[in-house]
This record gives structure tokens, C-alpha cells and sequence, in this order.
């Protein structure tokens, strides 16, 4: 039975779009208005997103299944799960609106352009949560990733920005194209578009099944930014605008974690026995590469590339870690997967918003242009040093707690190897991180100090409110995950 | 509720935020960031005091971890397991914290020396005093992990940006080493909440019975890792080098507070959660003590750098402690804690004298110096009442502490603990040895014009004898303190 009214279970997704075509006609017919009304535009269609996820989960209240609505035959399920994921992903894209001011002023013809496609790529991920059919949930991940290129591709400043978000689409096209083969498949062995039919199916053709499953995880780890198709995550932080580029990582991991656990854990469940000794291998070689490779890295905005890849690998513990645990207990593992996700997502945007900043001010990508950071403006030091401390898991930040929720999970579904392996990766990340910072405080050099006046004030608060939200989250962990709990209710 | 740890743990930070706003352009205002941070050690070494006074008194009435102070709010409860914000401040605790306030207490006073990016100096000390007040006080496995975490940054970056050259390289060595110790410590904590089945990860909850390899895999992780923040043989080369490539101020507050936390981690973690482990391996334990013990002596006596000629002392001190945790008898802990104590007072003055020692010779050489008793007769007394209390001399705070530690560890490993006294000779030689080149013999030319100690150097190193003195002389009423604390680790180890 359906609790909530169509129209309202619509809304977040509805009033996304609808802003964003309200921009463009705006854009197109009153052209003489100020370029800045667009950022309102769509800062009003994510608030009301945000207000119809309320309403939605205010009447789910006394719903023990966590579901408001199911339409098309269960292939479209507005639940608590879909809500956590609109949630995040609208205060991501707000936050994102707030602090890319100066990043969007230097292309003020394209800005309606620019805010549309952030609207576009939250209700894409908004959809990518609710969908359990094939063919829809493949047409959300596409649009997702289209516009999410284009939005690289539109404030570039420089060619490579151009040729990064080029490279962006190939590597997503192939993961698409390896996800649609992967779905493909699936529907030839079980001769529906419901990913939850997979389950029935899997025993009739193994070898098929398999396949598809293993095509369909590759594709998703291109929207995720994990290995083997990661090298657009790289890419596109060093070579876009740091604000879009931390709005294309976050979304990224938002939609790829949302349609991960979509296509896993509520499509296949325990009945497909090959995604769960997958998942691991590919969590466990993309943990260890990322790690690896931020020791190697020399530009900060491709450091923070590799900490959000390393912490998106880290996301899949909690992914495998959702059947009955050591204790019979249901495991917590999606809990904290949406945690984790929470905390990853603001983080990102957080690290990339004072990237933006540094950059407004004329400071160099190289680590080395970092030094003495704290001597020449203490305030960019502190912020930066949050932003990548919580990345890394450096404790006592809430993406150390985060962490050590998702090992916790994987031990107790006994997945110890695992959880070795992902503690070995957060020991290089947090090298890194201190690496890094220690370089901030470090003696300055010749470097004059600077201010971030060139920013405007609300960027600068709202993008110090998101790295605080490091530290305060370490506080206020119960609120995220009993709202996270909720979220991973209708999966568990 | 009794905020009284909170007020420990919370105040330092809270003053460090505060500072953080506070200019420092001129003399003036970094005169003002300091007595802030002043103002934020003192109130917490204050509040300590206190509750020491008040937690003898409970404390030597009877009860366990649950009869000492305790402050209890659950964390986060939505899932695997509850955490909770359980302070906790035991007969261990209590002088411990007594220790760790009063060096962070004279390391701010020590911050007048600094001269360069004061506020940030004091914001980290003072977040450093939280970390390790914190460590301390925790009673919940993960709130334990949450504080350990914290030392890494502030402590790397006090080594790094106020050390000598070298710091960099000694900062690296330290945060190598501490990071894989605080990994090490997650690990651990994942086994005691999910391989033993428990629903909480509070200290206070019953410990559930692990399967022998998760004993073993525990008791082993949560050794070497404390075994890295004690600098025990073959872990300590992290410690020489950023004990002598730190400022003085920071190499105080790491030989004084941070290898005592290492211990301390030990006794409250791997003896108490993994006893049968702990008892099964205590011949290894014992063994490591007496290689560590005669490494560090002889190896403090072939230095030529003040300062390693002392983090070396400290090797051979925490080789010491371990004896008396291989050991695992009543008597043997009350005297690691006690030589905790009296080790946290020594070494951070042995390293707050060497400090003024280098400053006014110019030179880290101890065959470079000499007869500067002449010129700063009161600094060679500071250095002698600290390098007495580590020999153990009578009527100061290493005397009971040693005479405890090899008493209590005799019946037990008698072999070992004859070899580690044996070492002792060692020490109190290289002691008297390093006394006598750089106070002692004929004055030299180049030192005419030292000068003894300022009024400043007095008001950091006059609290730490006078500790060292109180904890000598007043032994007799912070042992029994301290054998209520010790009661729940020899009654786990007796039942497991």
C-alpha cells in the first residue's frame, strides 16, 4: 500500500528538474537579469528538494518497511533509503552552490548552464537510489554521468580542463557500456528488468549470471571513482576548477555508492553468491592502490583525488558487510556505508571548496606551493588540514570514525582479511595526509601572505561549516547514524 | 554527573581555542596567547590536584575501576556495538594524570622560550594535553583509540616545526611509528568488540572469552603497540631521535608523558582484555626487558649527545616497566605505575636541564663540556636530584617505585630481574658519568660567562622536584592508591 501521494514521492526528483528549467528559460528570455540569480534558483529548487524529502519522511514514520511508495511495478521505490540518498545528495549540490561563486564568475554566460547541470546531476543521483529496474536505473546512471561531464567540461578555464573532462567520458562511457552489457545479460538469464529477479534466475545460468555481475561491478567502479576505471577521479580534481571539480567526486560517489547498493544488496542480495566474494578483491586492490598512489602524488587537488578514492574502496566493507553478523544479529554494515558515504561526500566538498579558495587567491596545485601555508593565511591552513585529515581517517576526525565503523562491520561478517588490509591502507592514507600538512605548518618560504577576501564571505562560511562538520560529526555520530540506520532499513 | 575529568581532559582545548582568536604580533600579544595557555594547564593541573586529594581519600576506601570517578554518556548506540563517553580515573590513573598535567604544565611555562609562532605552539601542547589527559581517563575502547588518535598530529608537528635540525627526519620516524601503533591499537579494538562478541565497548563491561588465536593476535597487537609508544627494545629508535631533535620543551613532554602512556596502555589494555595471553607469553615479556634494559644503559653510556644520552635512560627505564609487567604480580605493577610516575617527573627535568645546558654551551656534545658547576651551580643540582630519583635514591620518587618493581618481579623471574638490576649499574654509571663531564672537573674558558639558571628555568623545573620529592617522601600514602587500581588487573590475570 502506498502511504505517500505520487505527487509528493516525485517531488525532490521534480523540484530538481524543475528549477533547473526555470534557470535555463530565465537564461534564455531575461538575459539582462544579474548572473547570481541562477545560484538562487537552484538554491531554492534544493531546498524545496530537501522539504519534500522532510514531508516524505514524516510520513514514514510509523512505517516499519521504511517504504512511502512503490510505483512501475516495484522498479521505482520511494523509501527511506532513496530519501537518505536525495538528503545527502541536495545539502552536497547546496553547498556546492554556496562556495563555487568564483569559480562561476569567470564563465557568467554559461553560470544558468552550470547550476542546471548541478540540479540535473543530484535528481540523476536522487533517481539512481530509487530505482530497481534495469532500464531506468541504467537511463539515471547515464544521465548522471553526462552531466556530470558537461559540467566539467563547461568552467574550464584552460584547455585541460577541456581534455580532462574528455577523458571523463570515455572512461565513463566504457563503464556504462560494461554496466549496460552487464544488465543486458542479466535480462537475457532472467527475462525481466527488475535487478531483484537476478536472485531467482542466478542457479538457472551461473556462468551467465556471473558474468553480468562482474561486467555491471565494472561499470559501477567508473561512477564510483575506485580501480580499475579510475583515472578520470585524478583527472578531473587536478584539471577542473576545484568547487565543480569536488561537486563531480562527490556526486560520483553518492550515485555510484547509491546504485552500488541499489544493484548488490537490494538487486542480488544473498541469492547471488558471486558479488560477494568480488566485491572484496575489487575493495581490497582499489584500497591498496589509492593509498598507494596518494604517497606518490605531488599536487594537492590530485592527493585529495586519491584519499576520496581510497575512501570510496573503504564504502564496499560496509557494502559486503550486510547479512547476519558473528552475533546473529543483522549486520550494520549498510549503516555504515551510508555513514561513511555522509561523511565522505560533505568532506569532499568541504577539501575542494578551500582548494577553490586557494586557487581564487593565486596559489600553486603543487604540494610544495603549500608550504608555510599556516605563516601566510592561518585560516586556509586550519580548513585544508580538516578537510584532508578527515579524508585520510587521520583521528580523532569523523572519517577515522567513519572507518573504523565500516572495519568494524567487515570483521564481524568475517571479513578479517579485509579489514586488515583496509586498516594497512588507512596507515598510508594518514601518512599521507600528515605528510602533507606537516608541510603547512612547516617554515615558510619566500611566498608573501594572503588573504581569502577574493572569496566571497558566504563561500568562506559555508565551506568552513563543512570542514567543522569533520570535527563536529565526531560528536554528533548517534544523530548520523540512527539517521543512516533508518536509510539502510528497506536494504536490510 | 561529575564533570570533574571532562574539566581535566576539555580544558586545555577549550583554552586552545581561545588562543587561536588571540593575535600575536608583537611581544605583547604573544605574552598574552601564553599566559592563556597558561591559565588552561593550570586550571587543569589544579582540577587534578584536587581530585587527587579527594580520589585518595575514596579510593583508598576500596573498589575497583567502578568505585573510582567516572562520567558515563552513551556515544552512538546504533549499531554493532554501544560506545560510550566514559571517563574513568582509577588508583592508576590518579598520579599518572598528577604526572602528565604537571610536565604539560611547565612545557607551556617553557613556551617563554619560543619566540616564533607562539600560538600555535600552545594550541598543539594544549590539544596534546588533551590527548594524552584523555588516553588516561578513558574507559571506553573506542573513546581510548578517538584520544590515541589524537597525539599523532600535534606531536608530529611539534617535532617537526620547533625541533633542530633533524626534525624532520625525527617528526617522520614518529609519525611512522606512531601511526602504525594507533593502527595497531584499531585492530585490536576490533577484536576485542567483534571477535569477543561484545555488545559495548566499555573497559567496564564483562570481556567476553576469545578463542586462543584472537587472544594471541590481540595480546601481540595491542603489545607492540604500546610496546612502540614505550620505546621498549627494538621499537625505541623513533624516540632517540625525536627526544634529541625536539625542542626541550616538546622532548620533556614526550619522555615525561608520552612512553608512560605506552605502559599504561599496556597494563589497561593487553594485561586486563588478554590475561591468559599476557601469563602464556610473560617469558617473552621478560626476556624483551632484559635485552632493552642492558641495550639502553650501554647504550646511553656510549652516547655523546645530552639528549640521547637520555632517551637512551629511557629505554632502559620502560625496559624496567616491562619487568614489572612480564612479571604481573601486585607488587611488581603498584612499582611500574610508581616508576611511571617518578620516571615522567625525572625525565622531563633530565631533558628541561639538558635544554638550558645546550642553550648556554652552544654545543648537544657531552665530551665538549665541563665544570659548569662553577658558573651554574643550581642547574647542576636540578640535574642531580633528577638523575638521583632515576638511580633511586632514598626520600625521592624512583627509590620505592625501583625497590617495588624488583621486589615484586623477583619471585616471579628471578633470573631477569637479578640481569635487570645488574643493568641498573649501568645506568646509575652513565648518570654520574655525564654529571661529572659536564658539571664537573675544571671550569673551562669558553663556559666563563654561562649563566645559572633564570627565574623562567626555575619556575618549570622547582614543580618537578617538587613533585619528585612528594612522590618520594609521601610514597607510603600513593601506594595503597594505587594498589586499588592495580586490583582489577591481577584479579583478571588471576581469573584468566
Amino acid at each position: 500500500m502506498n502511504l505517500t501521494p505520487l505527487w509528493l514521492a516525485l517531488l525532490p526528483e521534480t523540484s530538481l528538474v524543475v528549477a533547473a528549467a526555470v534557470s535555463a528559460i530565465v537564461s534564455l528570455a531575461l538575459p539582462q537579469l544579474r548572473p547570481g540569480i541562477h545560484r538562487w534558483i537552484a538554491c531554492l529548487g534544493l531546498v524545496i528538494s530537501l522539504a519534500a524529502c522532510g514531508l516524505v519522511l514524516l510520513s514514514l514514520r510509523h512505517v516499519l518497511s521504511g517504504v512511502a511508495i512503490t510505483v512501475s511495478n516495484g522498479g521505482f521505490v520511494v523509501d527511506s533509503f532513496a530519501l537518505f540518498i536525495a538528503i545527502l545528495a541536495c545539502v552536497t549540490a547546496l553547498v556546492t552552490c554556496l562556495i563555487s561563486d568564483t569559480a562561476v564568475r569567470r564563465i557568467p554566460s554559461r553560470m544558468s548552464a552550470f547550476y542546471a547541470l548541478v540540479l540535473v546531476a543530484t535528481a540523476a543521483a536522487e533517481a539512481i537510489a530509487a530505482q530497481r529496474d534495469m532500464v531506468t536505473f541504467f537511463i539515471a546512471l547515464t544521465l548522471l554521468l553526462v552531466s556530470l561531464v558537461a559540467l566539467g567540461a563547461l568552467v574550464k578555464t584552460d584547455p585541460r580542463g577541456g581534455v580532462s573532462s574528455f577523458e571523463h567520458l570515455v572512461e565513463g562511457i566504457v563503464g556504462t557500456a560494461a554496466a549496460l552489457y552487464g544488465l543486458v545479460l542479466l535480462y537475457g538469464v532472467t527475462g525481466s528488468t527488475d535487478l531483484a529477479a537476478v536472485a531467482r534466475a542466478a542457479g538457472a545460468a551461473p556462468g551467465a549470471v556471473a558474468l553480468g555481475v562482474g561486467l555491471l561491478l565494472l561499470g559501477l567502479c567508473a561512477t564510483l571513482g575506485i580501480f580499475p576505471l579510475r583515472q578520470w577521479v585524478g583527472r578531473v580534481a587536478s584539471s577542473v576548477p576545484a568547487g565543480a571539480a569536488g561537486f563531480i567526486l562527490a556526486m560520483s560517489l553518492i550515485g555510484g555508492g547509491a546504485a552500488l547498493a541499489r544493484v548488490t544488496v537490494s538487486g542480488f542480495g544473498p541469492g547471488v553468491g558471486i558479488w560477494r566474494w568480488l566485491v572484496p578483491i575489487i575493495a581490497a586492490v582499489a584500497l591498496a592502490h589509492a593509498s598507494l598512489n596518494a604517497l606518490r602524488e605531488t599536487t594537492i587537488s590530485r592527493l585529495l583525488a586519491q584519499l576520496v578514492s581510497a575512501q570510496a574502496a573503504m564504502l564496499l566493507l560496509g557494502l559486503i558487510a550486510f547479512t547476519t553478523g558473528s552475533r546473529a544479529l543483522p549486520a550494520y554494515g549498510m549503516t555504515a556505508f551510508l555513514a561513511a558515504l555522509g561523511v565522505t561526500a560533505i568532506a569532499t566538498v568541504a577539501a575542494f571548496g578551500v582548494l577553490a579558495m586557494l586557487q581564487v587567491a593565486g596559489i600553486g596545485d603543487a604540494i610544495g606551493d603549500l608550504r608555510g601555508l599556516a605563516h601566510r593565511s592561518a585560516p586556509a591552513a586550519l580548513m585544508l588540514t580538516i578537510a584532508i585529515a578527515t579524508l585520510a581517517g587521520v583521528p580523532p576526525l569523523a572519517g577515522f570514525l567513519s572507518r573504523v565503523l565500516l572495519i568494524a562491520s567487515a570483521t564481524d561478517t568475517h571479513y578479517g582479511w579485509l579489514a586488515i588490509v583496509a586498516i594497512a591502507s588507512t596507515l598510508l592514507t594518514i601518512i599521507a595526509a600528515i605528510r602533507c600538512v606537516g608541510l603547512f605548518y612547516a617554515e615558510a618560504g619566500s611566498e608573501a601572505p594572503f588573504t581569502l577576501g577574493a572569496t566571497p564571505v558566504i563561500s568562506r562560511v559555508v565551506a568552513g561549516a563543512a570542514c567543522l562538520a569533520g570535527v563536529v560529526l565526531v560528536v554528533l555520530i548517534q544523530p548520523l547514524l540512527a539517521v543512516a540506520t533508518a536509510g539502510a532499513g528497506p536494504l536490510r | 554527573m561529575s564533570v570533574i575529568l571532562s574539566a581535566i581532559v576539555w580544558t586545555p582545548t577549550l583554552f586552545a581555542v581561545i588562543a587561536l582568536f588571540l593575535p600575536e604580533r608583537d611581544e605583547e600579544e604573544r605574552g598574552r596567547v601564553r599566559t592563556i595557555a597558561v591559565v588552561g594547564a593550570g586550571i587543569s593541573f589544579l582540577v587534578t590536584t584536587l581530585f587527587a586529594v579527594l580520589g585518595q581519600i575514596v579510593l583508598a576506601a576500596g573498589g575497583g575501576l567502578a568505585g573510582a570517578y567516572q562520567e558515563n554518556h552513551a556515544w552512538f548506540w546504533n549499531f554493532l556495538f554501544r560506545a560510550y563517553y566514559d571517563l574513568t580515573a582509577d588508583g592508576m590513573t590518579l598520579p599518572l594524570l598528577v604526572v602528565t598535567t604537571t610536565v604539560f604544565g611547565c612545557a607551556i611555562f617553557h613556551s617563554w622560550k619560543i619566540h616564533e609562532r607562539v600560538r600555535l605552539y600552545v594550541i598543539l601542547v594544549l590539544l596534546l594535553e588533551t590527548a594524552v589527559n584523555g588516553v588516561l581517563c578513558s574507559a571506553d575502547f573506542v573513546l581510548f583509540a578517538v584520544f590515541w588518535g589524537l597525539l599523532l598530529v600535534p606531536m608530529y608537528l611539534l617535532i617537526r616545526v620547533w625541533g633542530g635540525p633533524g626534525a624532520r627526519r625525527a617528526s617522520a620516524w614518529f609519525a611512522g611509528f606512531h601511526t602504525l601503533s594507533f593502527v595497531m591499537i584499531v585492530a585490536t579494538v576490533a577484536i576485542i568488540i567483534v571477535a569477543a562478541g561484545n555488545s559495548s565497548s566499555a573497559m567496564t563491561a564483562d570481556l567476553k572469552t576469545f578463542s586462543v588465536a584472537a587472544e594471541t593476535a590481540g595480546f601481540w597487537l595491542s603489545f607492540a603497540a604500546f610496546g612502540i609508544a614505550m620505546a621498549i627494545f627494538p621499537l625505541h629508535t623513533w624516540m632517540v631521535e625525536a627526544q634529541s631533535k625536539a625542542s626541550p620543551g616538546v622532548a620533556a613532554i614526550l619522555s615525561g608523558t608520552m612512553l608512560m602512556l605506552g605502559a599504561y596502555g599496556m597494563m589497561r589494555i593487553s594485561l586486563v582484555v588478554f590475561p591468559s595471553a599476557a601469563h602464556y607469553y610473560s617469558f617473552a615479556i621478560t626476556g624483551l626487558a632484559v635485552v632493552g634494559a642492558f641495550w639502553g644503559s650501554i647504550g646511553a653510556v656510549r652516547q655523546d649527545e645530552l639528549r640521547r644520552f637520555i632517551a637512551y635512560m629511557n629505554v632502559a627505564q620502560m625496559s624496567m616497566v616491562l619487568l614489572a609487567i612480564g612479571a604481573q604480580t601486585s607488587v611488581a605493577l603498584v612499582g611500574a605505575i610508581l616508576l611511571l610516575a617518578a620516571h615522567g617527573f625525572a625525565s622531563a627535568m633530565l631533558t628541561l636541564v639538558s635544554g638550558a645546558v645546550e642553550e648556554r654551551t652552544r654545543t648537544t656534545s657531552i665530551r665538549a663540556m665541563g665544570g659548569l658547576v662553577a658558573q651554574a651551580p643550581r642547574l647542576a643540582g636540578f640535574w642531580l636530584v633528577a638523575a638521583f630519583s632515576v638511580i633511586g635514591f632514598p626520600a625521592l620518587a624512583g627509590f620505592t617505585a625501583d625497590f617495588m618493581v624488583f621486589a615484586g618481579s623477583f619471585p616471579a623471574h628471578r633470573i631477569a630481574t637479578v640481569l635487570v638490576m645488574a643493568s641498573v649499574i649501568i645506568t646509575t654509571g652513565g648518570l654520574l658519568w655525564v654529571a661529572n663531564r659536564v658539571f664537573f672537573g675544571p671550569p673551562r674558558d669558553q663556559f666563563v660567562r654561562v649563566p645559572d639558571v633564570s627565574f623562567l628555568d626555575l619556575t618549570v623545573l622547582i614543580p618537578l622536584v617538587g613533585a619528585v620529592l612528594l612522590f618520594g617522601i609521601r610514597a607510603g600514602a600513593i601506594v595503597p592508591v594505587i594498589s586499588n587500581g592495580v586490583l582489577e588487573i591481577t584479579t583478571r590475570i588471576a581469573s584468566g
